[in-house]
């Protein structure tokens, strides 16, 4: 293993430490709970939280910032964060409108955030939870029941924070949740495995010439394994994953997303979206915004998702609305 | 009726932790039949962490100690039995909330608690073949007695859950690990219901409240 570590226990932290040091005029931390919040919280508006195990930047800790989360923690690599980091989480920005907590759907972080969330509310704070299931790739899997959240998470985030930005109360925001959540599919496929520092090897194994279709952000087995196809025939197999799955039908207008995940350079990313967007085309679809880049990794899991979100006037205007966060790609 | 004092209640939490530091490898080894066989040491890592935080905790009231210890398990117990016991020890400490002792109205309706948490959290049910087939008869038998006499209650629900290994034990479990092997997991004990009756009966022999156990987990 070749990596930029120090001390694999520092990993997280150090990881963190950068992301202030680059980011002071946006953001601070509590580095007791490897929590991010934003700096100026409004306390009139809704804040937005997340947290989940490492491993996926620039998701989580990473897409905090005005117009998307208010406050984000984080566990080990690939572990939910303990519950007193999710609790510490809701409370350092908990506003008179109340807490938003998107979960994406992993037992692991749902049970941390289902006690945080509990204890928070009986301190007097309002709070909703969310569970964002965009995969399609599997109905359950290792560690959920259910499907899993992933890259989908993205629109979750944008469009709740926009809401919450533009004063929506914790309800409304809870509907956008509802509606992104409702309306986005998405499917990954990896090339390679991907190294967790302190474990030092490989996830899993996975031969020169196999891909592994419909795999999770932690590595987890997807719907089969198979040989290396084209860029065109992956994008293929990905697209009508996730097209059928909604439906997205004819006339509608969509948001779609190629997310890298983590080891996969962005001509490569293109290459699929060119693919993706002709697929589009044929199906009928408008792709009205896209997203070519890494908005939810697996560390250095050479690969990538299609996420599509089916849009209506109110989500196309609350993509568009602006927003800052560490990675300035949002 | 009977209290306790929170310094009673942090006396049978050091004796809890002994036990399970204990029967770490046991409750490995029983976890091994059917499931992934980690449930030993997952219990036994955060318990050590509250036997070493416990003098030091704030022992103020009853339930900020528990809200404490409960953060301590979600923390340090791995796997899902982290929420589940830190899920037990918030709810009891959100009963006891500002109390300095509980009495035994109180101490059943936290035990109460801890299960509804633990239901919210899992969504096991009865005949699942997890550790709330222990807990659903312990807390009704605290309902049917008054509470004068600790030491008979002690005695009554340690017989509860002693009942619930072998109630259990030929049942396939639907919940946990366990339930991903099906059939397998018939004929095996269910580490978390010997758990519980494994701690109480310890309960019972620090305390001195003479009790026979039947099954042959509590007989080694």
């Amino acid at each position: 293993m070749k990596k930029f570590v120090n001390n694999p226990e520092n990993f997280v932290p150090e990881f963190m430490a950068g992301v202030i040091a680059a980011n002071g005029d946006l953001l601070e931390a509590i580095p007791e709970f490897q929590l991010i919040k934003r700096k100026n919280v409004d306390a009139s508006k809704v804040a937005i939280v997340q947290g989940s195990g490492s491993g996926h930047e620039p998701a989580h800790v990473m897409a905090v910032g005005p117009g998307m989360l208010t406050a984000a923690c984080q566990g080990p690599v690939f572990a939910a964060p303990p519950v007193d980091a999710c609790l510490e989480t809701i409370k350092s920005v908990a506003t008179d409108a109340g807490v938003l907590v998107l979960v994406n759907n992993y037992q692991g972080d749902r049970m941390a955030w289902d006690m945080a969330s509990e204890m928070a509310e009986a301190e007097g704070i309002k709070v909703v939870q969310f569970h964002i299931n965009d995969d399609v790739a599997v109905q359950d899997s290792l560690y959920t029941v259910g499907r899993r959240g992933v890259a989908g998470n993205f629109f979750v985030m944008k469009a709740c924070g926009a809401a919450a930005e533009a004063g929506a109360s914790l309800e409304e925001v809870v509907a956008i949740a509802e509606k992104v959540n409702n309306n986005v599919r998405t499917m990954g496929v990896a090339l390679t495995s991907c190294i967790p520092p302190a474990k030092g090897d490989p996830i899993f194994d996975i031969g020169d010439d196999e891909m592994e279709v419909g795999v999770g952000i932690h590595g987890e087995p997807g719907r089969e394994r198979t040989k290396m196809k084209s860029a065109a025939e992956i994008t293929k197999i990905l697209y009508d994953a996730v097209q059928s799955d909604l439906p997205f039908s004819s006339g509608d207008r969509v948001a779609l997303m190629v997310n890298g995940l983590g080891g996969t350079p962005p001509a490569e990313l293109y290459v699929v979206y060119n693919e993706a967007a002709k697929l589009a085309g044929e199906t009928g679809l408008t792709i009205a915004r896209n997203y070519v880049g890494e908005y939810c990794t697996a560390i250095e899991m050479a690969g990538c998702s299609l996420t599509m979100l089916k849009l209506d006037d109110e989500l196309e205007k609350l993509l568009d609305a602006p927003a800052q966060t560490a990675c300035r790609i949002f | 009726m009977s209290t306790l004092t929170i310094d009673q209640i942090v006396e049978a939490i050091d004796i809890t932790c002994d036990t399970v530091i204990r029967n770490e490898k046991y409750f490995s080894d029983l976890d091994g039949l059917a499931g992934d066989g980690d449930f030993g040491t997952s219990l036994a890592t955060g318990f050590k962490v509250i036997k070493a935080e416990l003098p030091e905790i704030d022992k103020s009231a009853v339930g900020a100690m528990l809200l404490k210890i409960s953060m301590i398990c979600s923390k340090h117990v791995g796997g899902s039995s982290g929420p589940i016991w830190g899920t037990g020890f918030m709810r009891g400490g959100m009963v006891a909330k500002g109390l300095e002792e509980v009495n035994y109205q109180q101490l059943t309706d936290m035990v109460g608690s801890a299960i509804e948490g633990i239901v919210a959290r899992g969504g096991a049910k009865r005949g699942d073949k997890t550790l709330l087939d222990a807990l659903w008869p312990i807390h009704e038998k605290m309902q049917e007695m008054d509470g004068s006499d600790l030491g008979a209650v002690l005695a009554a629900v340690t017989a509860e859950a002693d009942k619930a290994i072998d109630a259990t034990r030929s049942s396939v479990a639907h919940r946990g690990r366990a339930s991903q092997v099906g059939e397998r997991s018939a004929n095996t004990p269910d580490p978390g219901i010997v758990g519980i009756a494994t701690i109480l009966y310890d309960w019972c022999k620090h305390y001195g409240v003479d009790y026979t156990p039947n099954a042959a987990e509590l007989n080694r």
